[in-house]
C-alpha cells in the first residue's frame, strides 16, 4: 500500500478504482432517490396552476409564484393548526423532560428495592404497540370531560419510556467521583441532580428534548382520534383530513401544505442533526 | 446492575436508613410513574378488559367473553385487513431491514460526501406522516407523476396506476414506507459499524482478506445481535402501519389496502364498537409480540 493513498480517492497506485467508483455511483444514487421528494414537493408548491402537470416534468417553474401558500392559508387554519401543534409539542416536551431527568437519577445511581422490576416494565412497553391504548385512553378523557383539550393531546405522549431510557444510559457514564465530592459537601440528593448531572447532561437532554419535540410534532394516530376541533388540531391532522381529502386533483396546493409543514422541520434538522443520529443510535427507536 | 450505583448506596444497613433512601428513589421517580401508570400500564389493563365486554361511547361495559374475539374470526372485513397487513410488513419489513444494512455499510465508507448522503437519507424522519403521504401521492400519480414518468424512460409502459389499482396499491404504500423509516435502521446499523474495532479490520487486512472477505467474516457476524432488536422493532412498527394508508388511499382501492390499524380506528371512532375494537388492538399487540418471541428465541437471546 503506498504511502501517498488516501482512502476516499478514487485512484490506486496510479490507476482508477473501479470498486470506489462503482460506490461514488451509488451513493450519489441514492442521495438522489431519498432527496428528489423533497425537491418535487417544493418545486410543485412553487410553480403557478397551468405548469403543474406539465409533462415531461419541470425542474423549475417559468415563473415562481408564492400563489399555492397564498390559496393555502386562505382556505384553511394553517395558521391555527401551527398555533396548536406547537403547545401540544411544547407542553409534551417540557413534561417529559421534568419527569425523565428526576426519575432517570435513581434508576441510573441509587440502590432501592423494586429498582429491576420497576425498570424492566418500563422496558417492557416498547414492545407493546400504542393500539391497544387508544380506546381507553380516549373512553377516560371523553369520561373527565377532556377530550379535544391541550392536555388530552399532549400529556399521554409524555408516559413514553424512550426519553427515560436515554436519560438512564446517559446518567450511568458520569464519574462517580464527582457526585462523591458533592455528597462530602453534604449535597442533598436533589441538590447533586441540580449541580452536577443536569450541568453534564447537555447533549443527552438536548437528545430528548429534540426527539421528542418532533414526534409531538408529526404524531398522527392520537391526535387524530382525541382532537375534532380547529381550537386543537395539530398540523398533520389537519393536513391529513381536509388539505388531503378528496382534493387529488389541486396538487399545487397540497405540496404546498406539505412544504409548510416540511420546512420548518428540515432547518431545525439541519441544525440539530447530530442530536437525532446519537438518539436513534443509543436507545434504536424511531421518534 | 451497575458497580456505580453500590459504591455509593452500600445495601442498606439499619432499618430506616433503607426505608428513607428508598423513599427518596420513589419520590424521584413519582412524577414519572405517575405518568405511566395513569397513561400507560392502566390503559393497557383497561384495553385488555375492554376486548371482553360490549362498549359503546357512553354508558359501562358490559362483559361479553369472548364474543369479540369471536366475531373478528368471523369477520371478513377483520382477516381481510390481517391478510392486508401481513402483506405490508412483508413488502416492508424486509427492504427496510436488509436496505437499512446495506445503506448503513455504503455510509460507512470513507467516501467524500458521505455525511451529505447520510442526512438526505435521514431527512425524511423528520417529516410527518401526513406530509409524507400527500407528497408520495402526487409522485405516483398515474398521468403526471414523477415515478412513472421515469419509469416510461425505462421502458414501463402503459403507466402503473399505484394507487388506482388493488394491485399496486400495497406495494406503492410499502416503497413510500421504505423511503420515509428506513432510516431509522440505517443510523442503528451505523452506530453498530462504529463498534466493532478496528483493529479487527487491520488484522484481517495484513493476512491479506480482501474487501469483501472483511464485510462477509467481520462486519456481518458482529452485527448480528444488533437484529436481536432492529428486527422486531421493524415487524411491530411495520403490523401497526396506519398513517400511510390514512392519507394515501383510506384503505382502498376494494379494500386491498384496508389494515389492522385502519380496522380498529373505523370500529373504535367511526362506529364506537369499543369492545370488537379492543379485542383487535390485543390481537395487533399479540402477533408481533409471538413473532418476537419466537425470533428471539431461534437467536437464542432468550
Amino acid at each position: 500500500m503506498s504511502q501517498s493513498w488516501r482512502k476516499d480517492s478514487l485512484y490506486r497506485d496510479g490507476s482508477l478504482n473501479w470498486g470506489r467508483l462503482t460506490l461514488y455511483a451509488i451513493l450519489i444514487f441514492v442521495a438522489i432517490v431519498w432527496g428528489t421528494p423533497f425537491i418535487w414537493m417544493f418545486v410543485t408548491s412553487i410553480k403557478p396552476d397551468n405548469e403543474v402537470f406539465r409533462y415531461p416534468p419541470t425542474w423549475w417553474p417559468n415563473e415562481p409564484t408564492l400563489l399555492f401558500y397564498t390559496r393555502l392559508f386562505e382556505s384553511f387554519p394553517m395558521m391555527a393548526w401551527f398555533r396548536n401543534s406547537l403547545i401540544v409539542a411544547v407542553i409534551t416536551t417540557t413534561l417529559t423532560l421534568v419527569t425523565n431527568v428526576l426519575a432517570g437519577y435513581p434508576l441510573a445511581r441509587m440502590r432501592f428495592r423494586g429498582r429491576t422490576i420497576v425498570l424492566l416494565i418500563i422496558l417492557s412497553t416498547f414492545l407493546l404497540p400504542g393500539e391497544i391504548l387508544l380506546v381507553p385512553l380516549f373512553l377516560g378523557m371523553v369520561k373527565f370531560k377532556l377530550a379535544n383539550t391541550f392536555f388530552s393531546i399532549a400529556v399521554p405522549a409524555a408516559a413514553n419510556a424512550f426519553g427515560l431510557f436515554l436519560m438512564t444510559q446517559f446518567f450511568r457514564t458520569i464519574p462517580v467521583e464527582l457526585e462523591e465530592a458533592g455528597r462530602l459537601d453534604g449535597c442533598s440528593r436533589l441538590g447533586l441532580l441540580w449541580r452536577i448531572f443536569i450541568p453534564l447532561s447537555g447533549p443527552a437532554i438536548a437528545t430528548v428534548a429534540i426527539f421528542t419535540f418532533v414526534r409531538s410534532w408529526n404524531d398522527f394516530f392520537w391526535p387524530l382520534v382525541i382532537s375534532n376541533t380547529d381550537a386543537t388540531r395539530t398540523v398533520p391532522v389537519g393536513l391529513a383530513i381536509f388539505v388531503g381529502a378528496g382534493l387529488s386533483i389541486r396538487f399545487g396546493v397540497l405540496m404546498a401544505s406539505a412544504a409548510a409543514a416540511t420546512i420548518p422541520a428540515v432547518i431545525f434538522f439541519l441544525m440539530l442533526q447530530r442530536y437525532f443520529v446519537r438518539g436513534i443510535s443509543t436507545t434504536g427507536l424511531r421518534g | 446492575m451497575s458497580s456505580l450505583a453500590k459504591t455509593l448506596d452500600k445495601p442498606a444497613e439499619a432499618g430506616w436508613a433503607s426505608i428513607r433512601n428508598d423513599l427518596i428513589a420513589y419520590a424521584f421517580m413519582a412524577p414519572y410513574l405517575f405518568l405511566f401508570i395513569v397513561f400507560l400500564l392502566l390503559p393497557a389493563f383497561v384495553g385488555v378488559y375492554a376486548s371482553f365486554t360490549k362498549w359503546g361511547i357512553i354508558g359501562d361495559p358490559k362483559w361479553v367473553g369472548f364474543r369479540n374475539y369471536d366475531k373478528l374470526i368471523n369477520s371478513e372485513l377483520f382477516l381481510e385487513s390481517l391478510q392486508n397487513t401481513l402483506y405490508f410488513v412483508i413488502l416492508a419489513a424486509i427492504p427496510l431491514i436488509v436496505l437499512g444494512f446495506l445503506l448503513a455499510l455504503l455510509v460507512n465508507q470513507k467516501l467524500r460526501g458521505r455525511n451529505i448522503a447520510r442526512a438526505i437519507v435521514f431527512l425524511p424522519h423528520v417529516v410527518s406522516v401526513a406530509a409524507v403521504g400527500i407528497v408520495f401521492q402526487w409522485i405516483l400519480e398515474r398521468s403526471s407523476g414523477l415515478l412513472n414518468y421515469y419509469l416510461g424512460l425505462l421502458g414501463v409502459n402503459p403507466p402503473i396506476n399505484w394507487l388506482g389499482e388493488p394491485e399496486s396499491a400495497m406495494p406503492a404504500i410499502a416503497i413510500t414506507t421504505i423511503w420515509w423509516t428506513v432510516n431509522g435502521n440505517m443510523i442503528i446499523y451505523l452506530a453498530g459499524l462504529q463498534d466493532i474495532p478496528e483493529e479487527l479490520y487491520e488484522s484481517a487486512r495484513i493476512d491479506g482478506a480482501s474487501s469483501w472477505q472483511l464485510t462477509r467474516h467481520i462486519t456481518i457476524p458482529m452485527l448480528l445481535p444488533i437484529n436481536a432488536f432492529v428486527i422486531p422493532l421493524t415487524v411491530i412498527a411495520c403490523w401497526r402501519v396506519f398513517g400511510q394508508v390514512f392519507v394515501m388511499t383510506r384503505g382502498g382501492p376494494q379494500g386491498s389496502t384496508f389494515t389492522v390499524a385502519q380496522f380498529i380506528y373505523e370500529t373504535a371512532f367511526v362506529n364506537f364498537n369499543m369492545g370488537v375494537a379492543s379485542a383487535a388492538g390485543v390481537i395487533l399487540m399479540l402477533i408481533p409480540l409471538s413473532f418476537t418471541v419466537v425470533q428471539l428465541r431461534a437467536m437464542k437471546v432468550i
